[in-house]
């Protein structure tokens, strides 16, 4: 059951460049953040590779570090699951949020709470479903980015996710069908590489905590590089239905030095299955 | 496989009063359009366009004086990223007519709009007119305008590297006029119609040739004299201008290379009253020696979007009485594949099927097998250990079907939604065939759309993962060998097989692009453990990089089936239970 959503976004490049001439482009207007001075100011050394066409390369394999995963707010360490010992508490670790919290309108935030409460069950990465943005983007678990021209690819490891950045926006359509991963369109903006994420099926949470949108989510990320091995990641989340003003995180990606680095196939779904089917072996495990 | 089919040459005049104007200024005499299936387009096209069909042709049909000529054609792609973007009909209500359009729907042969990014079917676009966009089932885009002084076929719309150049050239070499559209200034007019150009979005547009419009055809008063002024401007011709031998018209024609890789047909009509057709006619444009384009970076570029659409229901290995047999008829092919579909689709529509996947778009491959080494199509004799290990897979498919499964690991990997393993995954099947190739300097990026596999590949040399490390896509790494993507791959899990391969498999997979549209796909299985010899296969996959876009298949995130087949075998359980009690 998927609707057709008729967003107001306004016209990107036009299909038909004669034809639209003079149709006026309506101003894409950008909400500004305040900006909290957390990470250093992108470098201007030559220090960023380049590619072909003179933007930033971002060619290769990044990742997180910290704890974002497990909440993108403040958070001190808690108990987990008591089978597991410490190797299953929760760490603490300092938000990702600019500005501290997510501003949630009370009915969201409490769902939030029900979402926490119920993780063992209801958490997507449990599961082993689509990560879904930007949560795919902070898992503890590397991803590669591959740059061409007219499409970026980010390929990850968790649940062979993978996301197509389509810098050609040849297909302006919304997006057919809701999806975990969403459509993304991307460009350039100066080095920052900045993409439209949006088509999402509002089933994805951001962290383990129970971080979570609707359906209405629409995500722009920038990608920023600050030198040739570290990526400033900055998304901005703006949905009505579920949070009072947009929101951003601020986090930066490093690369993966290690010589052999690849982004390894984390196939989970055999590790989830016993969660969610384990009551219909035939000898019952839960 | 690199033999690209002769596409039969359709040529035709519209009667007698067309041909007495070709002393002034040149007309569009065709546009030659792809299609799976001639009657029905002209059918579509009546239907939705108001074209009128000829009463002695079921493959062409008249537009307001232009000819549309369609061809049964194996090869498609949409008109996307070619030299010409579009052809447009105009209508004096608009919005009437794009409602009417939105209310056929995509069924059967239907109508896919292409909306604008605010969910719209139409807009209005100031100084001009209000238009949409279609595109016909066989990949053909068409934009609807409402311009009340020019109705019916309105214009032909270029994507060009100059705008300028592309329409001073078609000016010049057939006697357009120079004219303004509503606000725009640069266009040319032939006859009744008009010619537009807009700016390529990047680099040179691909060519027209084995697209969903082949080919615009101007006609010329007299096709010597053009071709020799338009020589001495350095265009270049295929061919001599001459009547095809099986024709059943005088007229002649010849095919101009013309501007962004758009081949141009030139038409000298014969004599009045004829109607003019060259059946299978001989085909001069059969794509040799190709060679793929290159990235910005300088690789082979194989990217976009393809689909194995045509290559399901080829099978691996050549059927017992096929063994002489080179290629099945396009018959044939089209009934093996509907066996092979009604076989295993359970309930799914085949309108479902044939619109919303493509497959109606694409006629299915004529291939006998898969299989072409060992030469006699059928996979090598196994070792005794592969007799062991294969006849342990049988008893183990035995057991599995008297007896409920016990839990998830009593299921194929493709049913748990885990992976279709390699080279499965590669294989085509009964939907979402989608392929999509993206690539950076040193990497390719294979994601197939079912089930959400991604493979990124690196060109340059990466030590192999170590012996502990195995998965079930393995370890790949690729090169290139000459224009071919070379990928070795090991490293296996072993939990997934094809066929009966191991987790000792070295499987090396070849993709070549072998034309604008084809990508050959090549794997050869190594299996020392299993055959005594390996074997390689091949099929091809078609570009579809316009109106294909790669669904999320989210397999697992999804699947209800297995609920219910665990639940079912608890009750099968019980009820076995109650049985013996």
């Amino acid at each position: 059951m998927t609707t057709r959503r008729v967003t107001t976004r306004p016209t990107r490049r036009p299909r038909c460049e004669t034809l639209t001439r003079r149709a006026s482009r309506i101003a894409y207007v950008t909400l500004a953040f305040a900006m909290a001075p957390l990470l250093p100011v992108p470098g201007q050394d030559g220090t960023i590779p380049r590619a072909f066409d003179g933007h930033p390369d971002l060619n290769g394999i990044w990742q997180a570090i910290g704890t974002a995963h497990w909440n993108l707010e403040d958070h001190s360490a808690a108990p987990g699951h008591p089978d597991l010992g410490a190797i299953g508490a929760i760490p603490p670790g300092q938000g990702v949020v600019v500005g501290g919290e997510i501003p949630y309108l009370d009915a969201a935030r409490a769902q939030r709470e029900r979402n926490f409460e119920n993780r063992m069950a209801d958490d997507p990465e449990a599961k082993c479903f689509l990560p879904g943005v930007p949560r795919a983007t902070y898992l503890p678990y590397p991803f590669q980015i591959i740059q061409g021209g007219r499409k970026i690819m980010l390929v990850y490891g968790f649940a062979a996710a993978n996301r197509t950045i389509h810098m050609d926006k040849r297909n302006p359509e919304p997006p057919p069908l809701d999806s975990w991963m969403g459509r993304s369109h991307g460009r350039w903006e100066g080095d920052t590489l900045v993409v439209d994420a949006e088509g999402f099926n509002g089933q994805a949470w951001f962290d383990r905590a129970g971080n979570f949108a609707s359906s209405g989510l629409r995500v722009e990320e920038r990608y920023t590089p600050l030198d040739k091995n570290a990526v400033l990641y900055e998304a901005t989340m703006t949905d009505p239905a579920v949070f009072s003003k947009p929101w951003k995180i601020r986090l930066p990606l490093y690369r993966r030095l290690e010589e052999n680095a690849r982004v390894l196939e984390f196939k989970c779904v055999e590790f989830a299955e016993d969660l969610m089917y384990g009551h219909l072996r035939r000898n019952p495990t839960r | 496989m690199t033999a690209f089919s002769r596409f039969p040459l359709v040529l035709l005049a519209f009667g007698a009063a067309s041909l007495a104007t070709a002393a002034s200024a040149a007309r569009y005499h065709h546009v030659q359009i792809v299609a799976a299936s001639p009657s029905e387009a002209v059918r579509w096209y009546e239907r939705h366009m108001h074209c009128r069909p000829l009463a002695d042709r079921n493959d062409s049909a008249d537009c307001d004086g232009v000819g549309l000529i369609f061809v049964a054609q194996p090869t498609l792609g949409s008109t996307q990223g070619t030299g010409v973007n579009h052809i447009a009909f105009s209508y004096a209500d608009l919005q009437a007519k794009m409602a009417e359009l939105e209310a056929v729907g995509v069924r059967g042969s239907g109508v896919r709009l292409q909306r604008f990014e605010d969910g719209s079917t139409w807009r209005d676009v100031p100084g001009l007119f209000k238009h949409g966009f279609i595109f016909d089932p066989w990949g053909t885009r068409i934009e609807v305008v409402e311009d009340p002084e020019n109705l019916g076929f309105h214009h032909v719309h270029l994507s060009a590297a100059d705008p300028e150049a592309t329409l001073s050239w078609y000016r010049d070499a057939f006697d357009g006029r120079p004219a303004k559209l509503k606000g725009l200034d640069e266009a040319v007019r032939f006859g009744d119609v008009w010619l537009l150009a807009s700016q390529h979005p990047d680099g040179e547009p691909a060519p027209t040739r084995s697209r969903a419009i082949a080919h615009i055809a101007f006609e010329v008063a007299d096709i010597e004299r053009t071709v020799r002024d338009m020589l001495g401007s350095g265009v270049n011709f295929q061919g001599e201008p001459g009547t095809p031998a099986n024709g059943r018209t005088h007229a002649r024609r010849t095919f101009a290379a013309g501007p962004d890789n758009v081949t141009v047909a030139l038409v000298e009509p014969g004599y009045a009253g004829v109607e003019a057709v060259a059946n299978e006619g001989p085909e001069s444009m059969a794509v040799e020696d190709y060679a793929a384009p290159r990235t910005p970076w300088g690789e082979p570029d194989l990217q976009g979007v393809w689909t194995g659409n045509a290559a399901h229901g080829i099978p691996l290995e050549r059927p017992a009485g096929l063994a002489d047999v080179e290629a099945l008829t396009p018959e044939q092919a089209a009934a093996r594949r509907e066996r092979g579909t009604l076989g295993s689709i359970w309930g799914y529509e085949r309108e479902w099927r044939d619109t919303t996947l493509g497959y109606d778009k694409m006629a299915p491959s004529t291939q006998v097998a898969m299989i072409v080494d060992p030469p006699d199509g059928r996979l090598p004799p196994l070792t005794p250990e592969g007799e062991r290990m294969t006849a342990a897979a049988r008893q183990e498919r035995e057991r599995r079907a008297k007896q409920p499964p016990a839990g998830p690991e009593e299921l194929t990997p493709y049913v748990r939604c885990i992976t279709k393993g390699l080279p499965g995954m590669m294989m085509p099947g009964i939907y979402n065939n989608g392929l999509q190739i993206v690539q950076g300097p040193g990497y390719v990026a294979i994601q197939k759309e079912m089930i959400h596999e991604t493979r990124a590949i690196p060109t340059a040399p990466r030590a192999p993962a170590g012996p502990k490390l195995t998965s079930w896509l393995g370890d790949s790494q690729g090169r290139w060998e000459g224009d071919t993507l070379v990928v070795e791959s090991q490293g296996f899990n072993g939990k997934s097989s094809f066929r009966g391969t191991s987790a000792a498999m070295r499987l090396t997979e070849r993709f070549t692009r072998v034309g604008p549209t084809k990508l050959a796909y090549e794997f050869t299985v190594d299996d020392p453990a299993v055959w005594v010899r390996p074997w390689t296969a091949v099929f091809t996959f078609d570009l579809d990089d316009d109106q294909y876009e790669l669904v999320e298949y989210a397999c697992h995130e999804g699947n209800y089936g297995m609920f219910n087949i665990l639940s079912g075998a608890r009750a099968k359980d019980r009820e076995a239970a109650a049985g013996t009690r």
